[in-house]
């Protein structure tokens, strides 16, 4: 007979509870897949069936950590959502900001790229460098505090939001009422500002992202080789 | 009015209905529900345990460790006074929702 105890240790590892709490929860689902397991051997079931029966009551049992630490916290959805996307975010955020001012104070001159007459789009190189471990931060912490892949997702990308919302709102609002900004900004100088702000900073924060996630969530569903 | 979480609600009831036969564990309440509706309605570990949990947050249930007869810990669930008042109402929803659907089916072969 499985170790169930041990099954549900390993698999609920990061549940975010009090120790007590976590513990309790373990004993209380290791005692409900006991009981099926021996119910199920009491009705005629080989051990092999029973135990597959029994694991088959989970499908992804990060979800069920994650669904098990809302329904627990008395605080629940608004505090998981700050401590999968507003934290994780905030820092990327803060990192990419603060890479970015120091990449223009102490870094090499910026890599200029230009479109026909439109203006230039500014990459700065070390800071682009930077970005996929600022990414593995971002997706590192959302990850940990058991963030989905869209909260982690989000929460990498995050500091190119801002940027999104200057260039796609502010932009070509202000060229349909500002003549003078209108004479000045040209719509291609739109899409290099998209690409020096947006596309490839945000590439360069998923790629470093996306992979300590896999990374991470691969970890923690090999953690059994029975789930 | 049927609630647009009524599908969490009737599994909700369930288990509220169940309980209000007298105290029982996890496993005996979704035991319990399987049989009650001969198969129909099963819940496994990952769907009972979150909503357990989550009433038991409510305050609709309340959950005490026992030791059973074979000296295994266990979790036994009851129905507290704010559970039993949710009974009603849910079954209220419960039943408004099968008249629609039955109105709505019998709509649909006229």
């Amino acid at each position: 007979m499985p170790d169930w105890s041990k099954l549900v240790h390993d698999h609920l590892a990061q549940l975010a509870l009090e120790q007590g709490e976590r513990a309790e929860v373990i004993e209380e689902l290791a005692a409900h897949l006991d009981e099926t397991f021996a119910d199920l051997r009491h009705r005629g079931f080989g051990e092999q069936d029973a135990t597959q029966r029994c694991l088959s009551e989970v499908n992804d049992w990060r979800d069920l950590c994650r669904k098990i630490q809302t329904a627990r916290r008395k605080e629940s959805i608004m505090s998981n959502r700050v401590t999968q996307f507003w934290t994780p975010g905030l820092v990327t955020f803060l990192l990419s900001t603060v890479l970015l001012a120091l990449s223009e104070i102490f870094g090499p001159k910026p890599w200029l790229l230009t479109w026909g007459h439109a203006p230039t789009a500014v990459v700065y190189i070390p800071w682009l460098m930077a970005l996929p471990l600022v990414g593995a931060v971002g997706a590192f912490l959302s990850h940990r505090a058991g963030g989905s892949r869209r909260a982690i997702i989000s929460s990498v990308i995050f500091p190119v939001v801002p940027f999104i919302a200057a260039i796609l709102v502010v932009a070509p609002a202000s060229l349909a009422f500002d003549h003078s900004i209108a004479h000045h900004i040209a719509p291609e100088s739109i899409f290099m500002g998209l690409l020096g702000l947006v596309l490839a900073p945000g590439a360069a924060l998923l790629a470093g992202g996306l992979l300590p996630a896999r990374f991470l969530r691969r970890r923690s569903t090999s953690r059994n080789p029975t789930s | 009015m049927i609630r647009s979480g009524v599908k969490r609600g009737t599994a909700e009831l369930a288990i509220l209905s169940v309980l209000e036969t007298g105290e029982l564990h996890g496993y005996e309440i979704a035991r319990r529900i399987e049989q009650q509706t001969r198969g129909k309605l099963r819940f496994t570990l990952a769907s009972l345990y979150p909503l357990l949990y989550r009433m038991e947050n409510n305050g609709w249930v309340r959950g005490a460790w026992e030791v059973s007869g074979h000296g295994r810990r266990r979790r036994r669930y009851k129905l507290t006074a704010a559970g039993k008042k949710k009974v009603s109402p849910l079954r209220k929803e419960w039943s408004e929702l099968f008249r629609a659907l039955r109105r709505l089916a019998k709509v649909a072969h006229a």
